[in-house]
């Protein structure tokens, strides 16, 4: 390899956290000058780690760094990474949307442009039009960052990245090449607003490097020059697309790892609901939001579950977020049992006609503070309450207590009893509150949203075992996930969707042929 | 658009921020309409110059009260201890005169930057609610304000040496105007000309951004409360003149929701992020010409003020709330 | 170590409990020492329920506010303007003035929920403004003076003594019941706490948080409206000295008594115990001659600390 263009190598790095949590092990990473270099894996594999070691967040257990074939230590915050010429431009959160343009470019690095306290504004707008120039960036200085489409506003936020590396290096910028982290840089944009960002960022690579962290496989591919994957905290390959040539399947593949099919799920019958002719409990008709995802149509029968699958960023959580009501259709409808439901409803109005959700992001949908009894019922008054004098409503406590404990019993929930406070369980255990009160509520049709992220295996298959009673007991489900092993597990029909559009229905035993699972 | 930022660096943006101050400030189509109104429709009254002076006056108390506190509304929370800081800064210069002599009405910004930073470092590190605490603040001080009055056995605390203040050296150029004059200076000054505006703007519109690019969030939080109690100490004496040398020893609700009609008026959203005081004063002067014309018109009862001030802030808040659609709000 | 931190978490958690029933036994016994005569007779009694029971139910009000997360300025002025409409009208068409001054609360109620709700504005600005108006309005049909009523039997609503205590005092025992039944016994209780404990989590499950919003306003101002009728009947008159001021004292009564601000912490049940706190001391401190506004400073710090003291830190990324 052409030495001469190494820039930065970081060489067996490892990380552990709360000295358990295996983050990083023994990951040897190296960055060329002026290529844009990807780093792709699975949510938890490790990326943002290393990512922050690299600009100081956190401090590496083990490991080396090189910086133009020169040992250097690793940086201890982001300033000291700034100065090494290395940053990091973040997902979301990044951008200031009411300050000006020219504000923003310069928020943090008005130190050199200040006399007795006066900043100089002449030649702050002086520079970031020179800037601008000479990026490439085309936008009004005096506008608000909001006002500007998300593509730019990710242009300026490089621009500022740029920026801070040359204010922090100072006169001698031209020997040195910034490094740009870019962490999930297309994760808010629209199908067109990603490419404009990829012309920019392929116009900036002759004068910088970016490492691209991501796991939007098309984007991936189509744009580095390496790729290195992390699963579960090892690098298990780089590729140099300069002389070798690999299929996204393949990448994919090597993202999710192929573990065996789960044996315990083998006797599970597939496609029963349609080979009895079920009748049909959710029509999607034509569901449609501008810049996320177009023309979604598919039927789900009763007791079946239907699989929204395709790579992050292909709108699968936007359509089930519109299911459930916490994001508006622009139009198309959306049929429960035959009747209308209204596509301007809120999560209180679909429940009432059936449709429940569960994501597994814990504390969203948890009351971390509650005892498990109360997050329990909180779905479940119906089974819970009393009507002594017809009018009222009491809570049952002792129904309450009976309920949870039920759930607390049949889902093998590790508590010392229905009153223990949630926050203070496993993380598995939370997520089995939560599916458990779905489970006791029955709603008609139940959306799914990343069900089991974060948590271990053994809780992993005591939810897909309530999630697959809950399809016997004749709820539908709607799942949408990562991991293509969930989806075996659970789903009748799996829907490819890529770039906001339906591609095509697999059912479960196709579904399983073509991931080779 | 390359192409029109290649002309003067400089004249370009400042002309289409002059545009953008006219079209994104509803207020200042508010006060030509407010004007238009009352000039109309009762000219000798409204235009008289005993009543301009009085508008004058009005303004300067009303955006003495506001201007301060708009650097913490920037953050998104709220400053409503001036009316604390106004009334007992005014007491303890009537306590201190004996001993101070004239010097004392210096002790009004320095009360206020105590306040400031004491309000600025129990919010910032007891991650108390702001609105709380400063109103907490401002009853405080305000029932010990009248407890030193009820204890000194006077009616009101009056310092009549400052009666030089009360001449204006311009003629129809009442003198509480030219007092509250350096307040507003150096308010747009920290605003435009430092990066403390920016940085208070950025943590008001994403305080996690603002974190992410190197700001120390707490510092700047607390300087904030800092600038608004002792731009309100500076103000303060303002209105200390204009009420004759006297500060107000009973607290009155109605004061306070002026303080903050100004700002939401003035279109400085409750969320933070956007305004500056700035916008303030036009809010205080749109604040002012209301009420001014409209106790001038035929059939108003000035004792119905209290009902006409909370429709006002009614009125306004909804108005503001557009910004805040989406948000979660408690 | 996790143990530990779980220990200390619980503990903090009792603080809530902890800091109130000492605060009140303290209390007691400091009155006690420096007047002989407290609580001494019957009649010390009875002024004690008078000075209380309005007030308490005032604070079951604002609780049911307080523990969704917002805050209600408004309510010692819907209280006033209440009592004024019940005084006002009361000459001319007798008790049927009490339907209307609740009717008037309820709507301050309703326009406080649909601020917040539909226009998302902050409540405690939302309602700072209806304050003002309630005031105003107050004022507008008073004509700004107090109303005396002599009538024995507007008296009798409050005063009639059963079984050794005025009326007022089981009214507002009842009402205190029904607020303690509603919270812990209700789906509707359930979603108060579940609102200001977690707002996303509570629309998640499926809970209309925009009319929870609506209808705590309004139970909240229809309590002030009830308390502002049988104050008025108490000291036979609509009068024009309560105030916005009194908030210090009632907001005080609700966060002693271990009401976390932040929402969702706390409960009806908590509010006698700070209400009997905040007036056993305002009397204990007027007794010894200080003055009304010494007094509200104190009920100011004591606020603000026990604000400090409840407020739930661990859910709170961004304090504004």
């Amino acid at each position: 390899m052409a030495i001469q263009n190494l820039l930065l190598e970081a060489k067996n790095i490892s990380k552990t956290f709360d000295n358990v949590v295996r983050a990083l092990d023994a990951v040897t990473i190296e960055v060329r000058k002026n290529e844009i270099l990807s780093i792709v894996g699975e949510n938890g594999a490790g990326k943002s780690t290393l990512m922050k070691i690299l600009v100081g967040v956190y401090q590496p257990d083990s490991g080396e760094l090189y910086y133009g074939g020169r040992r250097i230590p690793f940086p201890k915050n982001p300033i000291e990474a700034l100065r090494r010429g290395i940053t990091i431009v973040y997902q979301e959160r990044g951008v200031i949307p009411h300050l000006k343009v020219y504000q923003f470019l310069f928020l943090g690095l008005e130190e050199k442009f200040t006399r007795l306290g006066r900043l100089q504004l002449e030649k702050i707008i002086g520079i970031t039009k020179s800037v601008f120039d000479e990026l490439g960036v085309r936008c009004d200085l005096g506008s608000y960052m909001y006002e500007l489409p998300l593509s730019i506003q990710k242009m300026v936020e490089i621009a500022r990245a740029i920026l801070s590396i040359r204010l922090a290096i100072g006169g001698e910028s031209s020997d040195i090449t910034p490094i740009i982290i870019l962490d999930e840089p297309t994760a808010p944009l629209s199908i067109e607003e990603r490419d404009e960002l990829f012309q920019y960022i392929l116009s900036l690579k002759k004068n910088n490097s970016f490492i691209f962290v991501s796991h939007i496989i098309p984007e991936v591919m189509r744009s580095s020059d390496r790729i290195y994957v992390l699963r579960d905290g090892k690098l298990v390959a780089h590729h140099d697309l300069s002389i070798e040539k690999i299929s996204e399947d393949q990448l994919f593949r090597e993202i999710v790892g192929r573990v065996s099919y789960y044996e315990l799920y083998a006797g599970h019958e597939y496609g029963i609901a349609e080979a009895k002719g079920k009748p049909i409990i959710l029509s999607v008709r034509n569901l449609t939001k501008k810049g996320y995802y177009q023309d979604i149509t598919f039927d789900v029968r009763e007791g079946e579950c239907i699989g929204l699958f395709g790579p992050a960023g292909c709108g699968k959580s936007e359509v089930a977020k519109t299911l459930y009501g916490e994001l508006l259709a622009d139009g198309g409808k959306i049929i429960v049992d035959n009747r209308e439901v209204s596509i301007k409803g809120e999560p209180h109005s679909r429940l009432s006609r059936g449709i429940g959700y569960f994501s597994g992001e814990t504390g969203k949908e948890l009351f971390l503070y509650w005892p498990i009894k109360k997050n329990v019922s909180i779905v479940n008054f119906e089974k819970v309450v009393r009507r002594p004098l017809k009018i009222v409503s009491v809570i049952s406590f002792k129904a309450e207590k009976i309920l949870a404990e039920k759930i607390v019993k049949k889902l093998r929930i590790k508590a010392p009893s229905v009153e223990a406070e949630c926050y203070s369980l496993s993380g598995g255990s939370k997520q089995k509150v939560s599916v458990g009160k779905w489970l006791e509520r029955s709603p008609k049709i139940l959306i799914l949203e990343d069900p089991t992220i974060g948590i271990d295996v053994g809780a992993r298959e005591d939810i897909y075992e309530v999630l697959l009673e809950m399809k016997k007991n004749g709820i539908s489900l709607v799942l949408v996930s990562d991991d293509p092993k969930e989806y075996a597990i659970l789903c009748d029909k799996v829907v490819l969707m890529r770039d906001g559009k339906l591609q095509k229905v697999y059912t479960n035993e196709d579904f399983r042929k073509v991931m080779e699972l | 658009m390359s192409n029109n930022l290649r002309k003067e660096a400089v004249i370009i943006p400042i002309l289409t921020s002059a545009w953008r101050l006219i079209k994104g400030n509803p207020a200042i189509w508010a006060i030509f309409g407010l004007v238009i109104i009352f000039s109309s429709v009762v000219p000798e009254r409204f235009l008289s110059t005993g009543n301009l002076v009085a508008i004058l006056k009005n303004f300067a108390v009303t955006s003495m009260l506001a201007v301060g506190p708009t650097f913490v509304i920037l953050l998104g929370s709220i400053d409503v201890s001036y009316m604390g800081i106004w009334m007992f800064g005014g007491a303890l210069v009537w306590l201190l005169y004996p001993y101070l002599g004239l010097a004392s009405i210096f002790i009004y910004p320095i009360f206020g930057l105590l306040i400031g930073l004491f309000n600025g470092v129990v919010h910032v590190k007891a991650r108390i609610p702001s609105f709380i605490l400063t109103l907490a603040m401002t009853a405080v001080l305000a029932f010990l304000t009248t407890y030193v009055r009820n204890v000194s056995g006077v009616l009101t605390l009056t310092v009549p040496a400052y009666n030089f203040l009360r001449e204006s050296p311009i003629p129809y150029v009442p003198s509480p105007f030219l007092l509250a004059l350096p307040t507003i200076a150096i308010a747009i000054f920290l605003m435009f000309f430092t990066k403390l505006g920016t940085y208070l703007c950025a943590i008001g519109s994403n305080e996690e951004g603002a974190k992410l690019a190197g700001i120390n969030v707490e510092k700047y939080k607390i300087l904030a409360f800092m600038f608004s109690g002792f731009l309100v100490g500076l103000g303060s004496i303002a209105i200390f003149v204009h009420l004759g040398n006297q500060t107000r020893v009973d607290f009155d609700p109605s004061e306070l929701v002026r303080g903050l009609a100004a700002i939401v008026l003035g279109g400085t959203p409750l969320a933070g992020g956007m305004g500056g005081p700035h916008r303030t004063l036009l809010g205080a002067l749109v604040y002012v010409l209301i009420f001014n014309g409209l106790f001038l018109l035929p059939g108003v009862d000035p004792n119905h003020l209290k009902l006409y001030i909370g429709a006002l802030l009614l009125g306004a808040v909804v108005i503001a709330s557009r910004a805040l659609k989406g948000a979660l709000i408690a | 170590m996790k143990e530990a931190v779980l220990s200390r978490e619980r503990f903090q958690r009792n603080l809530n409990t902890i800091i109130p029933i000492t605060g009140l036994i303290l209390l007691m016994i400091g009155l006690r020492m420096a007047n002989p005569y407290f609580l001494a007779s019957w009649d010390s009694v009875i002024t004690l329920v008078y000075g209380m029971s309005f007030f308490l139910i005032a604070a079951c009000g604002l609780t049911f506010v307080i523990l969704m997360g917002s805050f209600d300025f408004s309510v010692p002025s819907v209280l006033k303007l209440s009592a004024m409409i019940f005084a006002v009208l009361y000459p001319s068409i007798g008790f049927l003035s009490i339907p209307v001054a609740l009717a008037v609360s309820l709507v301050f109620g309703s326009v406080n929920g649909l601020l917040l709700a539909r226009f998302n504005i902050p409540s405690f600005m939302a309602t700072l403004a209806t304050s003002m108006v309630a005031e105003g309005a107050a004022q507008v049909i008073s004509g700004g003076y107090t109303r005396m009523i002599t009538d024995p039997a507007f008296r009798s609503l409050s005063t009639t003594m059963i079984a050794g205590l005025p009326s007022i005092f089981y009214w507002a025992i009842a009402i205190w019941l029904i607020s303690i039944f509603l919270t812990f016994a209700t789906p509707f209780g359930r979603a108060i706490y579940a609102v200001g404990g977690n707002l996303v989590g509570a629309r998640l499950a499926g809970i209309n948080v925009k009319m929870v919003r609506i209808l705590v306003f309004m139970l909240c101002s229809l309590f002030a409206g009830i308390s502002g009728i049988l104050y008025a009947s108490q000291i036979q008159a609509g009068h024009m000295q309560v105030g916005v001021l009194d908030m210090i004292p009632l907001f005080a009564s609700v966060v002693v008594g271990g009401t976390a601000l932040t929402g969702g912490v706390g409960g009806v049940h908590r509010t006698l115990l700070g209400v009997l706190i905040i007036r056993w001391l305002d009397s204990g401190l007027s007794m010894i001659a200080i003055d009304l506004n010494v007094r509200m400073i104190v009920f100011g710090a004591i606020a603000i600390v026990m604000a400090i003291l409840t407020i739930d830190r661990r859910r709170i990324k961004i304090m504004k």
